[in-house]
């Protein structure tokens, strides 16, 4: 389809567009703040000599715009700060390095994603699952028993808070009944099992609170869907109740379902901020929150675009994949 | 010309279409290249099939859509170009009825809030005795002033279409399938209202309709439109008795007449209608017609006076000749 | 009348119930069909034509209570067991909707959609029941069958939906095809060829065509019995020539004093009928058209009093109007 081809061209055009207003955008508000990272690096005691030296080594000397055309450089060819035996080299694609942590904020992005990615992945199948199956159910039952209690499921999640919910978790299962692990990540590699077995509470309680949108929306869209004539014309052929609802109901109410799990999951592997807090996972999220107290900028904004970044992909992706589930947009 | 109400000059009118984001936009030739009058006191009919481009026409002419070339012309003034509050006078000759009189009127408004509505927008305050007489010409009475859409039936919600166009004391209006969403026995009532109507306030109609029986009932000249064009138009009488165009004529043998075991000579048309983003060359009714040869698929054949009359026209090079 | 009716339906009623009491959509009716014959039930909008086929097919919502007798071949099929109807929907008895846009389910190809009928009732190959698809929607004069079969409902035309509808209830030869409103979305070309499809079909199969349609036209070209619906109850029946030429209820006159026709001269005025159908239950006693006929007056209180049941004709074979006046209206 060299069409697609061409309209994935032209969008990841505007997605670096975006990507670059949005930098832009972020790199003058985070160093607009009053604090200033050269103080922290600084060390104490902090005299003028050396906060001048710092701010010289950081590059924060130069003008905000420079620094932000530094900024770019370093994305595509990589930067060095300081020079000779001191200097200190970010590889492209750069996004920053901090100081704070001595290490290049892509490589901490790199390290930190497969936490955030486990964590996200596992709990989006669950909550795809589990949503949309009682809203199937819910949709089925319109007004009996098993709806009201798919609905009143779906309105506890949605207003429930996620550390809430977590830290509940973790006091039930964790200490109390002593059933799972309670913080900390084990690498898939170094053991599937054990990697499982610490993701599972946070897993469910982001499936939890997930499932109650897909519960409502699946459940909006089969009632939808199953009112609509070709339903009828199914029965009329002779098929059975739960053909009718799978191979016709659902197929229609599924292109709503995939683009909001789209977005869902696109945000969310930008970082699970609470869900990593509170199971002290080292995430993304996590990453970004500690960044943020301690005033590391470079971690802040490398973040902050990199979750732009997936954001802007899970667009892209969940266009695409609407056009493919849906005849009437790819075979206009 | 004093007496003319509306005159179309050359109108088009393009859509353009959007299909998947990674498509490219085509353009829809909804209306390409009209020349249409209404005289005072007309009832002019605009018949063809679904997507002929006749409720498109209507719009442009009321001025709800900018056309994409030709001149819209009210009352003798060219108004292709007049936009916003300048409109309210132009607005207040030609008013537009809507096919679904459940859709045109807003549920959460009264009949007597509907039919203030128009005065506001020419900046009047009208009297309840002039909403009740408006009500009365619709076969309505007062008691429905206060009362909602939904409490009546679709023959009565299209009559509160109609009190509202007439609220302006419009010249002409425009009708865009006022009865088909109607059952016979109300569309009856309705079209009978319309006659009605005519005769006493000397209003000139355009008719949109796909019925050709309904447009028949009522209207003095009618115009057929194919793929955004006028093929054959003329006196109704004329029209109907002896059409002059292929499509027409296969048009007109193809309305089933309620009569058991009626003689007719029908000509079944292969295929469909084609699409009105791609229209065929020439003559765009060439890939259906059964007289088409070479020469119509070279040049649009215009609107040309058919023998033996003068009114009546028709777009194609081996029009029917009245059999006498 | 020489053949066995194979569709009877006796004394049927239908009933919903709402949040607004109880609406006894049809109240009553009886028709029967023979094999190669077409019945047409004809009346204006909620007069329950709709409903009465709906409930030959048992695809009335579960709010509907039907009673009555509705025989196939003599089997009785109202509360047959849900899997023996559904052997039954779409191989002995099919629907043809007036809508064919929204009939057919806009995910899958029309070659699929006619496939999925065949299967539904023959435990063939996907391959077979493709085949099979192919050459109905050959049949229904679908050009380039094979290639089209692969295409989406929304790349036909209004024409060829219609026809892969009509082909998908036809794939397995169905004794009775049950027609609502099949051309009421179309144009009059395209109605004309549907028309003579299913007349095509008729007479090569031998179907029994039930004809629902409030087009007097559609009706007097194709029908050979009539059932005239007014407010859920049988108006008139009789043949095609009976209702036309020696209508004896005063509403099947007004429905043809109603109709402008194409191929006379307008007449000065059409006649009406005044006021409106009245909601189903709303007329408990006397005769429901009593509050729109011109002929009540000349009757008396029986109108009001007493509900008229179809009673024959004198010598006019089995031609049955539901009225008090004892003679046709037009001699009265
Ligand atoms: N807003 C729009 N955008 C794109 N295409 C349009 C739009 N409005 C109308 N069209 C197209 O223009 C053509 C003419 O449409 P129009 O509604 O005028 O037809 P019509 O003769 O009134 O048909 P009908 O009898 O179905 O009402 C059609 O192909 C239609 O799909
Ligand atoms: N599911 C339903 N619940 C309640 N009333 C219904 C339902 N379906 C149809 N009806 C009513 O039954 C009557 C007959 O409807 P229908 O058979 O669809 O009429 P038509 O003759 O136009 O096909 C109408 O008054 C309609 O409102
Ligand atoms: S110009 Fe040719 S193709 Fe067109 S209607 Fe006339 S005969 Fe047919
Ligand atoms: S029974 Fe009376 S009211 Fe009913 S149709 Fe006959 S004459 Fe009219
Ligand atoms: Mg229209
Ligand atoms: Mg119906």
């Amino acid at each position: 389809m060299p069409d697609l081809a061409w309209f994935v061209v032209r969008r990841l055009a505007a997605a670096i567009l975006v990507m670059l207003a949005l930098s832009l955008a972020v790199y003058l508000i985070f160093y607009a703040l009053p604090a200033d990272p050269a103080h922290l690096a600084c060390g104490k005691p902090c005299t003028p000599d050396r906060l001048e030296q710092a701010r010289h080594f950081m590059q924060l000397d130069q003008s905000t715009l420079q620094q932000y055309l530094n900024f770019l450089k370093g994305v595509f060819a990589g930067r060095t700060f300081g020079e000779g035996t001191a200097a200190v080299h970010c590889n492209a694609p750069c996004f920053g390095y901090s100081f704070p942590l001595a290490r290049p904020v892509t490589t901490l992005i790199i390290e930190r994603l497969p936490v955030t990615a486990s964590i996200a992945l596992g709990a989006a199948v669950l909550w795809l699952l589990i949503g949309v199956s009682l809203g199937v159910v819910a949709a089925l039952n319109r007004g009996r028993l098993l709806d009201r209690l798919a609905v009143g499921f779906a309105l506890v999640g949605v207003a429930s808070p996620s550390f809430l919910v977590g830290l509940l978790a973790i006091l039930v299962f964790g200490f109390w009944l002593n059933m799972v692990p309670v913080n900390g990540y084990v690498p898939f590699t170094e053991s599937p099992v054990d990697w499982a077995w610490h993701l599972i509470t946070p897993w469910l309680v982001l499936a939890l609170i997930q499932a109650a949108a897909y519960i409502r929306l699946t459940r909006a869209q089969m009632l939808e869907e199953l009112s609509l004539d070709h339903i009828t014309t199914a029965r009329a052929k002779g098929a059975g109740e739960s053909r009718v609802v799978l191979r016709h109901g659902l197929r229609g109410a599924l292109v709503p379902i995939v683009t909001l799990f789209g977005l869902d999951l696109g945000g969310l592997l930008g970082g699970a901020i609470l869900t990593e807090k509170v199971f002290s996972m080292q995430g993304l999220g996590e990453l970004l929150l500690s960044a943020v107290g301690q005033l590391d900028v470079a971690v802040v904004v490398g973040t902050t675009l990199f979750s732009a970044f997936l954001i802007i992909l899970a667009n892209l992706l969940v266009d695409i994949v609407h056009g493919a589930l849906d005849p009437r947009v790819s075979h206009g | 010309m004093p007496d003319e109400l509306l005159r179309l000059d050359g109108v088009r009118k393009y859509f353009g279409v959007r299909g998947a984001p990674w498509r490219e936009g085509k353009a829809v030739r909804a209306v390409d290249g009209v020349d249409f009058v209404v005289r005072k006191g007309e009832t002019v009919g605009l018949v063809g099939e679904s997507g002929s481009g006749k409720s498109t026409l209507a719009r442009v002419a009321t001025r709800l859509l900018d056309p994409t070339a030709g001149t819209v012309a009210i009352g003798g003034a060219d108004v292709t170009k007049v936009r916003g509050r300048k409109l309210r006078p132009v607005r207040r000759k030609i008013q537009l009825v809507f096919q679904d009189p459940q859709a045109s009127l807003n549920p959460r408004q009264s009949v007597g809030t509907i039919l203030t509505t128009p005065f506001r927008a020419q900046g009047v305050r009208p009297t309840r005795a002039q909403l009740v007489d408006l009500l009365r010409q619709v076969g309505l009475s007062g008691e429905h002033l206060e009362r909602y859409p939904h409490e009546f039936s679709g023959g009565q919600r299209q009559r509160i279409g109609i009190a509202r166009a007439l609220s302006v004391q419009p010249e002409l209006l425009i009708c865009d399938e006022p009865v088909s969403a109607l059952d016979v026995s109300v569309q009856a009532q309705v079209l009978n209202l319309l006659a009605d109507l005519r005769d006493e306030l000397g209003l000139s109609y355009v008719l949109v309709a796909h019925d050709l029986a309904v447009v028949r009932q009522v209207a003095s000249r009618v115009a057929v439109m194919y793929l955004g064009t006028i093929v054959e138009e003329g006196p109704a009488a004329e029209v109907y008795s002896a059409p002059a165009h292929p499509y027409t004529k296969a048009l007109l043998s193809a309305v089933p007449v309620p009569e058991p075991g009626a003689e007719r000579d029908r000509i079944v048309l292969s295929g469909d209608v084609p699409t009105p983003i791609d229209p065929p060359s020439g003559c765009p009714f060439r890939t259906r017609c059964y007289k088409a040869e070479d020469v119509c698929a070279t040049k649009r054949p215009v609107l040309e006076p058919v023998e033996g009359s003068t009114e009546h026209r028709a777009a194609c090079y081996f029009p029917e000749t009245p059999t006498l | 009348m020489a053949d066995r009716p194979v569709l009877e339906v006796h004394d049927l009623h239908v009933t919903f119930r709402t949040e607004n009491g109880l609406v006894p959509a049809v109240d009553g009716i009886d028709f029967a069909v023979a094999p190669g014959r077409t019945l047409a039930i004809v009346g204006e909008s909620g007069s329950g034509k709709s409903v009465s086929s709906a409930a030959v097919m048992g695809l009335l919502p579960a709010n509907a209570d039907v009673k009555g007798e509705v025989l196939l071949d003599g089997r009785e099929l109202v509360g047959l067991p849900a899997d023996e109807l559904r052997a039954i929907r779409g191989n002995d008895i099919a629907l043809v909707f007036q809508d064919a846009l929204s009939a057919l389910n806009p995910y899958y190809t029309v070659g699929w959609q006619v496939a999925e009928a065949y299967r539904l009732h023959h435990s063939v190959s996907k391959k077979e029941a493709r085949r099979r698809a192919v050459e109905l929607l050959d049949l229904v004069g679908i050009p380039g069958a094979a290639r089209r079969a692969g295409n989406y409902p929304h790349e036909f035309s209004g024409g060829m939906r219609q026809r892969v509808v009509i082909a998908m209830a036809l794939v397995n030869n169905p004794k009775v095809l049950i027609a609502d409103e099949p051309t009421t979305a179309l144009d009059v070309t395209v109605q004309a060829q549907i028309m003579r499809l299913l007349a095509d079909v008729q007479a090569e199969f031998g179907t029994a065509l039930v004809l629902i349609s409030h087009d007097l036209g559609v009706v007097a070209e194709t029908a050979d019995d009539v059932l005239v619906m007014y407010a859920g109850r049988a108006a008139e029946r009789g043949t095609v020539r009976d209702l036309f030429h020696r209508a004896a209820h005063p509403y099947s006159l007004g429905l043809l004093g109603a109709v402008p026709r194409v191929d006379v001269p307008p007449r000065p005025r059409l006649a009406t009928i005044p006021g409106t159908p009245p909601s189903p239950g709303s007329i408990t006693t006397g005769c429901p058209f009593q509050p729109r006929c011109a002929y009540a007056e000349r009757v008396g209180e029986r109108c009001v009093t007493e509900r008229p049941e179809l009673t024959p004709r004198p010598g006019e074979g089995d031609h049955e109007a539901a009225c008090h006046l004892g003679r046709r209206p037009a001699d009265a």
